[in-house]
């Protein structure tokens, strides 16, 4: 498969979840795991540009796809995305654990807008990622000023 | 020098946006095993026999199982030593470990855990706090359990009941009786708040490794690295400084991760395996090892017509679960609160810490308080509605002021508890008219306000460097979960030393070189470590002056300190670089100066009489809430918020904000349906699946956020604390708008669930539905 524009080969028993895979074997612990059940949105990749609960997600299904997570967010140059900007600008976390799944979800919806298929507002696209420390009113402000340019 | 007052950017933003942020979960070390524990499927068991010869025979593998707990003191607790690492022969709880087993991965690990044999017979359960008080109630320990040093304890006795009874509380003033005899009105209502989960996204998790010297790592999510040093010397024989403990950024805590939780068990596993183990326990466990102390709340209130409460009477029981942990420090503070902020003559409030057959209760947000306001202040608008007084109104005939002595014997100085009141009336359009509900629906609002109190006595010290390059590093123990501490103490010593924010970098806890902090709760960092450090700065600042001093010539009266430079009044051109003066004082551009402070509150309050002084510094909140009920369904939805906290002064106001957005909604989630849910002793939700939590959509439609700043007596630049002032009074403020919408119809328990309204609406048959 293809991680943050990289190609990787790995050998991985199959039933092992894309999140322990990114986070186990290849350190890419920006990826994190809370409830493990699909639940919270803290494990959250865009596979294909589609996002996914990658604690539920198996390994074996990025199977060739490409797989972007919190650590390919920032551009090659080492230049933060809007995105990241805008989530330090407006202080839309602290703990700071749901943030790369809650930038990834974020991105994803971006994305979508980006093409003009606003099937869902922000509120929608943002409900499946729990923050329990930040009450969740930076977090779309940070998003809504970057879809808003 | 504008730092303080200034919503500066969070110094640890560039490390969170990117991933690059170090959880304790994202630690690996050469040749580290991995840890799981065997938890017991009781919730009250004999432990009869052990047998874990299969499992330690399986390759790679080691065991931990109470045989294992020799040459250690194995129980351990912060109040009550009365928690051991593994079950020695009685399991409290579903879900009390048994054993341990460490293995190559988690998933041999796993299954090593089927290959222990335990023989458990099943004991009599309690699961209510008040039934467990009872003299005839099965007891949980029936050996009283010998009181952790640093616990200032009450003699228990005097509050049973039965031996689960482990610590009480009791203070009173004046005379109940004639209070209640010359009251009017008499309102006894009982409230109840079921245990709810912290919900810290991070799971609690630590790695333990012994180096050949005999000395102890561990690598922890603690809240509390100071202490957990000192419980890990005191289990395994150790000195302090045999015991290092390392604390990376947290993923949230809230009371959680406060003081020892699973240090011991990955210490003694370690121990055994030779070799670092890693336990990062699962969500299902993290409800087993943390949970709000539910509590049952009888309170009695005698009222003047006029609307003056004069008496008031109550009984509280605090769930503390399987083991004490801080339920007697919890309990102690919620009895000492359940009066509330006002002034009443007579009071007589005693609460009650009680061992029942749930998981432990623990530190939460809020620290046994909310559980308390909520009960006073939804009664506070039942008297409010049979006096025909408005809300609010009733409250400012009650609130206490200026210079008041509270039932403690505190004297509350320059409170803001008025001014936090009125600004959330304002913001929540309190008075005008309610708008128009749907057909089907109601809309009513509500008002509350709340007080707490800071751990006092307590100590926090600092360590403040500064660089040849002029630069400056804070060494301190306090632990960044998220609330952003390495932020605002960065602001306090550039503004004490007339830096730049960006000049100064705040360490991460690492008890071998960072001082002693009590420990990150309370609402305490910003005022204790934040004093700390300020005092450490200002060391710095006058070793600056008076080297200067001598340097330029000039008297260090004459002299002040701008921008990095130290300058002599009245001719801004005698000025030298802070890196000037280290380079001119050592001769070459190297080498540091120190400044170290210790901030020690005092006080303490008497065991016998339960007076003294209760806290160093005193935190104000009120909210007002706007709620639409469903008739139908009797679902509340909360449509507008108003929060505000007196902070003292804000030293950086967007992360006040964060703290009170963040407290109004967890606080929402208790006050609508977040529940640990037990049947017949076994828990049934202890899974993000069942157990929900708010997410986006639950967020109210408007919500308000306001700071109001009566500065305090000794915090830095008069900063009082802000992290958990707000979690109080937002589930009562939904609870009175539910009432009112419903012509009064209440509900006493916690969640207000649909069902529960319903009921409500069904036993008040005159109230509008
Ligand atoms: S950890 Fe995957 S959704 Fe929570
Ligand atoms: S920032 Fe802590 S959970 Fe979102």
């Amino acid at each position: 498969m293809t991680i943050n524009g990289r190609r990787v080969s790995i050998d991985a028993d199959p039933s092992e979840s894309l999140a322990y895979v990114l986070r186990e074997r290849l350190r890419l612990t920006g990826t994190k795991i809370s409830c493990d059940v699909q639940v919270c949105g803290a494990c959250t990749v865009l596979v294909d540009g589609l996002p996914v609960s990658s604690c539920t997600y198996l390994a074996y299904e990025a199977r060739g796809r490409e797989v972007l997570t919190v650590e390919g967010l920032a551009h090659t140059d080492g230049a933060l995305d809007p995105l990241q900007r805008a989530f330090i600008e407006d202080n839309a976390f602290q703990c700071g654990y749901c943030t790369g799944g809650m930038l990834l979800a974020a991105h994803a919806y971006l994305a979508d807008e980006q093409d003009g298929d606003s099937g869902e507002n922000v509120f929608e696209a943002l409900a499946g990622n729990i923050c329990r420390c930040t009450g969740y009113v930076p977090i779309v402000a940070a998003v809504l000023r970057v879809r808003d340019g | 020098m504008t730092a303080i007052g200034t919503s500066v950017a969070r110094a640890d933003g560039p490390l969170k946006v990117t991933g690059q942020v170090q959880y304790t979960v994202d630690t690996q070390l050469p040749g580290m095993l991995h840890a799981k524990v065997l938890r017991s499927p009781y919730p009250h068991a004999r432990v009869l026999a052990v047998d874990a010869t299969a499992a330690a025979a399986r390759p790679g593998v080691v065991v931990l199982t109470a045989a294992d707990l020799t040459n250690l003191d194995h129980a351990f607790g912060v109040a009550l030593r009365d928690q051991p690492i593994v079950a020695i022969d009685r399991v409290r709880f579903v879900g009390d470990p048994v054993a341990a087993v460490a293995a190559d991965t988690p998933e041999a690990a796993e299954a090593a855990l089927e290959f222990i044999d335990v023989e458990y017979e099943p004991l009599e359960t309690v699961m209510d706090p008040e039934a467990a008080a009872a003299d005839d109630a099965p007891v949980l320990h029936p050996v009283e359990r010998p009181r952790a040093p640093m616990f200032v304890g009450w003699p228990a006795e005097r509050f049973r009941g039965s031996l689960n009874v482990c610590s009480g509380y009791h203070v009173e003033q004046g005379d109940l009786d004639a209070g209640f005899a010359s009251a009017d009105h008499v309102f006894e209502d009982t409230y109840r708040v079921p245990p709810i989960h912290h919900g810290n996204l991070e799971p609690h998790a630590a790695v333990a490794s012994w180096d050949h010297r005999g000395h102890l790592n561990v690598i922890s999510s603690t809240q509390s690295p100071s202490i957990v040093r000192l419980q890990l010397a005191e289990i395994f024989g150790l000195t302090e400084n045999q015991v290092r403990v390392v604390v990376p950024y947290v993923g949230g805590a809230y009371g959680s991760k406060v003081y020892a939780k699973i240090e011991p068990l990955v210490a003694a596993i370690a121990r055994k395996a030779g070799r670092p183990v890693r336990l990062v326990l699962t969500r299902e466990e993290v409800f087993a090892t943390a949970a709000r102390h539910a509590c049952t709340v009888h309170i009695r209130t005698g009222v003047r017509n006029d609307g003056t409460i004069v008496a008031r009477e109550v009984r509280a029981f605090y769930d503390t679960g399987a083991y004490a942990d801080t339920g007697p420090r919890a309990s102690k503070k919620g009895g000492y609160l359940a009066g509330g902020p006002y002034r009443i003559e007579h009071q007589s409030l005693t609460s009650y810490c009680v061992y029942t057959n749930k998981a432990p209760a623990v530190a939460y947000r809020g620290f046994g308080v909310p559980q308390v306001v909520w009960a006073y202040e939804s009664q506070m608008d039942d008297i409010a509605a049979r006096l025909a007084i408005d809300p609010l109104e009733l409250r400012r005939r009650n609130l206490i002021r200026d210079g008041d002595t509270f039932v403690t014997g505190d004297v509350l100085r320059n409170p803001g508890l008025d001014e936090a009141l009125e600004a959330v009336a304002e913001a929540g359009d309190w008075g005008s008219p309610v708008p128009e509900a749907r057909p089907g629906f109601a809309i009513g609002r509500g008002v509350a306000c709340a007080i707490k109190s800071t751990s006092t006595p307590s100590n926090s010290a600092a360590s403040v460097r500064l660089n040849a390059d002029g630069s400056v590093h804070l060494l301190t123990s306090s632990v960044e979960i998220g609330q952003g501490s390495t932020t605002a103490l960065a602001q306090v010593i550039a503004e004490t030393l007339s830096i730049p924010v960006s000049r100064v970098t705040v360490s991460l806890p690492d008890t071998d070189v960072t001082p002693f902090d009590q420990s990150t709760i309370s609402s305490r960092t910003t005022f204790s470590v934040g004093r700390a450090a300020t005092d450490a700065a200002a060391k710095i600042r006058q070793q600056l002056m008076s080297l200067a001093a001598s340097q330029l010539e000039a008297a260090v009266t004459d002299l002040d300190v701008d921008e990095g430079s130290v300058f002599v009044r009245g001719s801004r051109d005698r000025s030298l670089t802070f890196a000037e003066i280290i380079r001119r004082h050592f001769g070459s551009p190297a080498g540091s100066l120190f400044g170290d402070s210790v901030f020690q509150t005092r006080g303490g309050l008497d065991p016998l009489t339960g007076k003294g002084k209760a806290s160093a510094t005193w935190f104000y909140s009120a909210a007002a809430a706007e709620v639409e009920v469903d008739l139908e369904t009797g679902k509340a939805r909360v449509l507008r918020i108003a929060t505000s906290a007196d902070v003292g002064k804000a030293i950086n106001p967007a992360q006040c904000h964060l703290q009170n957005e963040g407290s109004m909604l967890t606080a929402l989630g208790s006050a609508l349906f977040e529940e640990v849910v037990y049947d017949a002793g076994q828990p049934t939700n202890s899974s993000f699946l069942d157990y929900g939590m708010p997410s986006l959509e639950d967020h109210p439609l408007e919500f308000h956020s306001i700071l109001v700043e009566h500065p305090s007596e000794d915090g830095p630049f008069g900063a009082r604390g802000v992290g958990e002032s707000v979690i109080s009074p937002v589930a009562p403020a939904i609870g009175n708008a539910v009432a009112a919408a419903l012509g009064g119809a209440r509900v006493r328990e916690l969640p207000i669930s649909p069902e529960r309204v319903l009921a409500a609406v069904d036993q008040q048959p005159e109230a509008r539905a």
